[in-house]
């Protein structure tokens, strides 16, 4: 949940990247990382394998900037994609004011997509949450692959895009797509923050 | 020390004159930090609530697992410092402590003045709910030109 300081005048939000293993979670954030000025991100925490495959989470966290006064900041978290995980991911979920729900576009991936979104609203709903109210965009990750092995946008927004929300086609390792995801989502968090938000 | 509920510094004052301790972090279960004193960059305590809160929700579901109520408390000792993390309920819901300590301190004083400090924070919460106090209405309009600064679009 959203916290607004209106005595120190802060803004921190939580938002989570979701989606199967190896759809490109933690590669969101590490090009996010690479790219946000020094000044405006911190430290990005890690919590992974050996082997690099997220264990608990990935944590960046970044300041948008004052808007109105308020010195937003954002924390961005990913899950561990990998089905064993669920555990963790359920407790990352925790205080979501967003998803980025991160699909792999590969169609041989088509299956896991569609049963880690069945995860994320079961995972939602045992935090109290309606996946339907909750500010959600869909980012279809490794557009950049031929096109025999992908599906498109279009087709991906047909199978997984319920609620017909923003989508953005992307390859995160390039970097496109990336801030565009991020700030469909902020978008949402923030409208949904000015429209009724919490004191503190 | 930064709280973002005033109610709240009056007794986290008191049990960092008593502990000695060299940061504290109070937050809520979620991560989201409610106050600190001793950190110098605000990265560093978002990143430190986010650890400490996955520390506790972690250990609260292992409780679950073997059918125990949740671990009142964890200490780690370490060369230089200590680490005492607890989660503990509040009229505003569960939030969770994180404390470290120096050769100044000891384990035993922190556990002391924590119990107190969570007695504290218990008599001094606010009971009433939370007003409706809602941002301006200008917040909407300067949030998509500060989005067109960051993302440079």
């Amino acid at each position: 949940m959203s916290l607004v300081n209106f005595t120190s005048r802060e803004i921190t939000c939580k938002i989570v990247y979701y989606g199967p293993g190896r759809s490109g979670k933690t590669s969101n954030l590490q090009y996010i990382y690479g790219r946000v000025p020094e000044a405006r991100r911190g430290r990005m925490v890690s919590l992974a394998t050996k082997g690099d495959r997220t264990l608990f989470f990935d944590f960046l966290p970044l300041e948008l900037g004052t808007i109105s006064g308020f010195v937003t900041r954002f924390q961005l978290y990913t899950v561990p994609g990998q089905v064993y995980y669920n555990a963790t991911r359920k407790l990352v979920l925790q205080g979501a004011d967003g998803i980025v729900f991160v699909a792999d576009s590969q169609a041989r991936r088509f299956d896991d997509n569609l049963e880690s979104l069945q995860n994320l609203q079961e995972n939602l709903l045992a935090h109290g949450v309606d996946i339907r109210e909750l500010p959600l965009v869909y980012q279809y990750n490794k557009q950049d692959l031929p096109a025999d092995l992908i599906l498109g946008p279009d087709e991906l927004d047909d199978a997984l895009n319920f609620r017909a929300v923003q989508s953005f086609g992307a390859d995160c390792l390039s970097g496109n797509g990336v801030f565009e995801t991020l700030r469909g989502i902020s978008e949402l968090v923030l409208k949904r923050l000015a429209a009724g938000s919490r004191v503190a | 020390m930064r709280a973002v509920e005033p109610w709240v510094e009056g007794p986290l004052a008191a049990f960092l004159d008593e502990s000695a301790a060299r940061l504290t972090l109070l937050m809520t279960s979620a991560g989201q930090v409610l106050a600190q004193h001793g950190f110098t960059r605000a990265f560093d305590v978002m990143s430190a609530a986010a650890l400490g809160a996955g520390i506790m929700a972690s250990t609260d579901e292992l409780a679950r697992l073997m059918d125990a109520p949740p671990f009142r408390a964890l200490a780690h000792q370490g060369v230089h410092h200590g680490l005492f993390l607890s989660g503990f309920d509040t009229p505003q819901g569960r939030w969770i402590g994180l404390v470290v300590f120096g050769p100044e301190s000891s384990l035993g004083l922190v556990q002391l003045f924590f119990q107190r400090l969570v007695a504290d924070l218990a008599k001094q919460a606010p009971t009433e709910a939370p007003s409706n106090r809602v941002l301006g209405s200008d917040f909407e309009d300067e949030l998509n030109a500060s989005l067109r600064t960051l993302f440079g679009q």
